[in-house]
This record gives C-alpha cells, structure tokens and sequence, in this order.
C-alpha cells in the first residue's frame, strides 16, 4: 500500500517546493498549486478505494519497531472529506485572495500533511507529531489577513491549542511510561494488567486535552473568535477537518486503546452522550444572539460537532456509523455556507446579517444553495443532515438515551430559529443600490458542487454509506483492529 | 469587603495548585508502585540491537533518523512552519538599529570565534551518527553564526552577509532533501525512508562512512534547523 504514505508526502513536498516557487520560480506557482492538487485527488481516491480490508504499511520496514501507516474506514472516510474538501478549497482560494498567495497554500497544504498523517498513523507520539503540524498551520491561516480581530482570536486560538496538546503530551508520555511502547495495537494488550485508577486518570487526560481542540462547551470560547476575521475558506477546511481531526484522534485513542469495555465501565459513554447534549444546547442559544454571520456558523459547527459526539459516543454500531455520516455531512452542509459567505464578503464586504438584506434576488442561484444547506444543517428532509441526524436519533434511542433523542429534536428547533433569521433577511427586499464585484465561475462552480452533494446525499445516502457501514467493524471491537495491524 | 475578595482570590489560587499537587501526587505514587520493567522490550531491543540494525554508533540518532524517522520530519516540518509563520507576520521594513552599541573588543572577539563555530557546527552535523550531536545540535550551532552577526553588528548587517531569501531557499532544499532520501527506498524496492533494508550498506559501525543514509539525513536535518532558527530569530527581532 505504497500510496497510503504519499497521501502525506505529497503535500508535504508540495508545500517545500512552494516555498522555492515563492524566491525564484513565480511563474509555476499555479500550475505548481493545482497540478498538485489533482495528483493529490487521484491518490486519495486510490487509498479510499483500497480501504477495505485495511492495509498497514510499515515505515523505514522495521514493523512494530517503527512507526506503522494504516488505512482502514473511518481513516478512509476522513480522506474521503480531504478529497471532497480540498480542491474546490484550493480553486476558491484561487480567485478569493486577491495577494500573497504563496504563504496561504505553504500553510494549507502543510495543514493537510498533517491531517492525512493523524488520520493514517498508527503510533501515539507521531499522532501528536502531526496534530502540532496541522495546528500551528491552522493558526497561520487563520490569521493570514492580519487585522486585530484576527490576531487576538488566533493569539486564543494558539494558547488553547497548546493548553489542549500538553495534556495529549502528558498522557502521551504516561502511556509509554506505563506500557513500553507507543504502538496502538500493542497499547491495550499492556494495558490489561494496569490499576482501573491509573487508566481513567489518563483517559481524563486524553479527553481533555482533546475537547480542547474540539471546541466542546465550556472551552469552546477561542473557536468563534478564530473564525471571526480568517480568510473565510478556511474556515471550510477549519470547522470541515480540522476539529474533525481531533475528533478521529479522540475516538481512535478511546475506542482503540482503552476499548468499549472499558468506557462503558467508566462510565465515559455517559459522559460523553451528556457533554454532547450540553454542547448543543448552549451553542444554539449562543448562535442565535450573533449578528456576524461567521461567529453564528462557529457557533453552529460546535453545536453539529456535539451531535456527532453524541453518535460516537451511545457506543453502539448504530451511533458509529450514524455519528461517522454526521461528521462527512457536516463537513460538506458547513462547506457550503462557508463559501456562500465568502462571495458575498468578497463581492460586497458583507459577513453582518444586516448586510446581506435583499440579497436573494441578487443572488438567486448562491442564495438558494444557501437555504439548501441551511435547511440540510436544521436537519429537514430530504437533505443529506437529515438521514444523519435521523439515525443519530434512532442510535440513541435504541442504546437508551432518551433525553438525548428528545433534545435532539429540541435542538433541531432552535437552529431552525437562527437560520430562519438569516433566510428571511436574505429575502428581504432591499431598495438600495449595492456596489457589487460579479463573482467569477471559479467562485461560484465549487459553491454549487458542495451544495449539490447535499441533495445527492440527501437522496442518495447509499453512497457513502457503502464505506461508512464498515467502519464499526474495525473500531467498536477492537481486537480486529489490533490483529490486522501486528500482522496476523 | 474588597480586601476579603482579595484574600479569597489569594486563597484559591493557592488552593488550585495544592490540590493539583496533591492530584499529582496520588497519581505518580500509583504510577511509581507498578511492576512494569518486564514491559521495556521495545527500548532494550533498541540499546541491544541498534547498533547492528542501523549502524550507527549513536544511539540517539539511530532512533531520531532511522527507526522513528517519520517522526523526525514531522517536527522539523514543526520547524519550518514556525519559521514561515513568523518571516510572514513580520512586516518587510527596515528594523530599528539595535539598541546598545558594542565596543570594538567584542566585534573583534565575535570575528574571531564565528569560524569556529562554522567548523564545530559542521562536525556535529557530519559525525552525528558517531559521536555525540546530529543534526538538530549541529544546526543549532551553524544558526549561532547568524544570530551572533544579528546582535554584535546590526540585522542589516547580518542580512547583507546571509540573504532572507537564501536562508529560505536552504531551509527548502533541506525539507525536500529529507524526503528524498526517504524515497529513494521506495525507488530501491523498499519501504519509506528504510536504511538497511533498501540495500544502502550500514557499513562498519564506527567508521565515518556507514549507517547508510543516516549521514545525508543529518545533513538535511542540519542545513534546515540551521536556516529555520536564524530566520526565526531574524524575525523575531526586527519586531518593532
């Protein structure tokens, strides 16, 4: 499986020549940025593809001495959103940043070397290793238009983030203090014999540091103000597979290393289930009060990423595998607000509520795919949030969690509530006479192609449920997972 | 009633940190009681077995560059991204010159070590598999150069003698050149970033010319935390 080790060379090595594009070479940067992306795409879809049954591959060839690659379903279901994502990011930004575009695709495609890498190793430091990559270039980016706004949200951003990976680092080195090795199959084979005190006090550790960079209520205050003044495709990549990122961490390190035995004795479902109604429930309140309309989307990508905690977290195969749908969902409904926002902030300045009054009959076609997305996010049939949420319902109650289910629904109403608020202001009329720059096609084209997988999603669901079913074979009982990846 | 709030502030600070001490305690009392030396077989095969595997004298750098190498480009990637956010935050501007002036004595001093510094740089960065240092120590040591230029004479001065942008360029060709040497065992049938198993020869330990790529890897690590942290401090310092 040698491709599953060029999904993070390659942006790796993409970004090193930028950085020699950027002194000497100007002319290639285009070709250079997309050329790249495409290859990038293909060896994706490869790995995607060849996901099931899972394949590890062992770096340097020194095998459970080293550092080992793996692709299973849920690491491919993350590339499958790297492969969705990634290049209408890249032809957005293209035409979206008007200069300086060397450093801001340097900074994505490291960002993406490090998401590929957390989501395709197998070993507990390089996790770490990868997760400081993506971060510290998410940070870049985020405050790549250097205003104030956006400077003091990512100096928040950067302490939070560091706050959140001491704690990985901690329990990191506990981990390999205690069991000798760092490899996560090995991990819970010696974790057999160690006191039940020992391992929840690093699972606290663990859950912690992780719900840092998650964004969970209530340490959830640097994700708004991050997203506030960022270049908003970013903010597509940002809330679509960076905090998803540490999501995977958290649920591979959890599931993989302590097993669903022990979280359901330690009680951890329950308070994962319980930290996700919370979550949800403050963050739609919080949503409602916001008049920017990239602080309501922050606020409402903590709430989604909430529903998803409580589908991976009821533990049982139903709520992997509807929480795992969540998470492409939400990546793809939140992509598409995110780029119909970033046209109107670059076609007229507008990222307040109060601006984009009347903009639907300007718009007609942005503005739909808008309320397309909005509605698929609320969770209205037949759009693709819908089936997700739906069977996040279902999961939680057939694993018991009724007052999950019943807020669930309650929150389904509340974000119904501020994203009807943003709708009706979008089809208000508007007698003003606006200043306004045409967006160009390479704007528009991958706006309408991540709406368009709301609906076909939305009607469709089989499709990526193909790959999404067989996720929970190889994370719910952990012994496969282990047996494939010490070579049996 | 503001002096009681104040005394209460105190307090519960004070009352944080005891109990996150005694948490602590609890816990490395719990971890320290535990049978686990049966459970070291990773670290003894390394100390056992490095030296034959990887043909590298140093043990350090037999782990740091060829078992877990895929580590070791992760953090120096760490390195260079740090070094990129900071050269784009900092405005392209003339500095302000820096503050003190330097008598003559110690321009003369610093002329005199750089040298030096270069030789003793360039010996940590070639003899790392066999001797104390590699790459990281060795690039720490060639950054010197330039961070010693920076604050005897000027920025200016410091930057007309190692230009910005060739510090970048080799900062790059480091970052590209680990890669490389990663994927020529891929080219040679092997697995990436392998040494001994791609056929390249770890040679007899020891001697200056073995452990396969460990060298050339060194290099690459040297030439891009030497750039990295010269453009860091650079940076840093031009900050008004």
């Amino acid at each position: 499986m040698e491709a599953a080790v060029w999904v993070i060379i390659l942006p790796l090595l993409t970004a090193f020549f930028l950085g020699i594009s950027k002194l000497y070479f100007k002319r290639i940067f285009f070709y250079l940025v997309t050329g790249s992306a495409i290859i990038y795409l293909y060896i994706l879809i490869i790995v995607i593809t060849h996901s099931y049954p899972p394949k590890v591959y062992s770096i340097g060839d020194w095998g459970l001495l080293g550092i080992n690659v793996m692709v299973d379903p849920f690491s491919g279901l993350f590339l499958l959103m790297i492969a969705i994502l990634f290049l209408p990011f890249i032809i957005f930004s293209m035409k979206y940043n008007k200069f300086l575009k060397h450093d801001y695709f340097i900074f994505a495609y490291l960002m993406v070397a490090g998401i590929s890498g957390m989501v395709l190793t197998t070993d507990l430091f390089n996790l770490y290793v990868f997760m400081e990559v993506s971060t510290l270039s998410s940070c870049a980016l985020s405050l790549y238009k250097k205003t104030d706004r956006g400077i003091e949200g990512t100096f928040k951003y950067l302490i939070m983030s560091t706050l959140g990976s001491f704690f990985i680092l901690l329990a990191t080195i506990l981990t390999y203090y205690l069991t000798g090795t760092l490899n996560m199959a090995e991990i819970p084979l010696a974790f057999e014999d160690i006191p039940f005190k020992i391992k929840s006090t690093m699972m606290t550790l663990f859950v912690f540091g992780y719900a840092i960079k998650i964004g969970l209520i209530p340490l959830h205050a640097w994700l708004p103000d991050a997203y506030e003044d960022s270049p908003i495709p970013y903010n597509v990549l940002s809330s679509g597979l960076v905090l998803k990122s540490a999501v995977y961490a958290l649920i591979r390190v959890l599931y993989i290393m302590f097993g669903i035995d022990f979280l359901d004795e330690s009680g951890m479902l329950t308070i994962g289930v319980f930290w996700g109604v919370i979550t949800f429930l403050i963050a739609h309140c919080l949503a409602f009060q916001q008049s920017n309309l990239n602080r309501l989307l922050a606020y409402s990508s903590i709430a989604q990423i909430a529903y998803i905690m409580i589908g991976l977290f009821v533990g049982t195969e139903a709520g992997l595998i509807a929480g795992s749908f969540h998470i492409l969902n939400h990546a793809i409904m939140k992509g598409t607000l995110f780029l119909v926002v970033g046209i109107f902030s670059y076609s007229l300045n507008a990222v307040e509520k109060k601006d984009i009054k009347g903009l639907g009959y300007k718009f007609p076609i942005l503005s739909f795919t808008f309320v397309v997305a909005s509605l698929a996010i609320v969770g209205l049939p037949p759009f693709n949030g819908f089936m997700s949420k739906w069977l996040i319902v279902e999961a939680a109650l057939e694993a018991g969690f009724v007052y999950a289910a019943f807020f669930i629904l309650v929150g389904t109403f509340l974000s119904l509530t501020y994203y009807l608020k943003v709708i009706v202001t979008l089809y208000t009329k508007n007698e003003e006479e606006l200043l306004i720059e045409e967006p160009s096609l390479s704007l528009k084209l991958p706006t309408f192609f991540l709406g368009s997988l709301c609906i076909v999603f939305g009607m469709v669901p089989s499709l990526p449920l193909n790959l999404i079913t067989k996720i929970p074979t190889f994370l719910l009982d952990n012994g496969d997972y282990i047996r494939i990846l010490l070579g049996g | 009633m503001s002096r009681l709030n104040e005394v209460f502030k105190k307090l519960y600070k004070i009352g944080l940190v005891v109990t996150f001490a005694y948490f602590l305690l609890f816990l490395f009392y719990d971890i320290h009681n535990l049978d686990n030396n049966r459970k070291r077989y990773l670290s003894a095969h390394y100390i056992s077995e490095g030296v034959q595997e990887t043909g590298a004298i140093n043990l350090v750098a037999s782990v740091l560059y060829d078992y877990r190498a895929f580590d070791t480009l992760g953090e120096a990637t760490m390195i260079l991204t740090a070094a990129t956010v900071l050269a784009f935050l900092v405005p392209i501007s003339k500095a302000t010159t820096f503050g003190t002036t330097f008598k003559s004595i110690v321009k003369q001093t610093v002329k005199l070590i750089l040298p030096y510094l270069a030789v003793l740089g360039t010996y940590l960065i070639l003899f790392g598999h066999v001797s104390p240092g590699g790459g990281f120590v060795g690039g720490v040591v060639l950054s010197i150069i330039a961070i010693l230029l920076t604050i005897t004479y000027s920025v200016e001065f410091s930057e007309y003698i190692v230009k910005p942008d060739q510090k970048k360029l080799v900062e790059d060709i480091g970052a590209i050149g680990f890669v490389l040497l990663g994927l020529l065992g891929v080219f040679t049938g092997s697995n990436f970033l392998a040494n001994g198993q791609a056929y390249f020869g770890t040679g007899n330990a020891g001697e200056v010319f073995s452990a396969g790529l460990i060298p050339f890897i060194n290099v690459m690590i040297g030439l891009k935390v030497g750039a990295g942290l010269a453009i860091i401090f650079n940076s840093l310092i031009k900050e008004k």
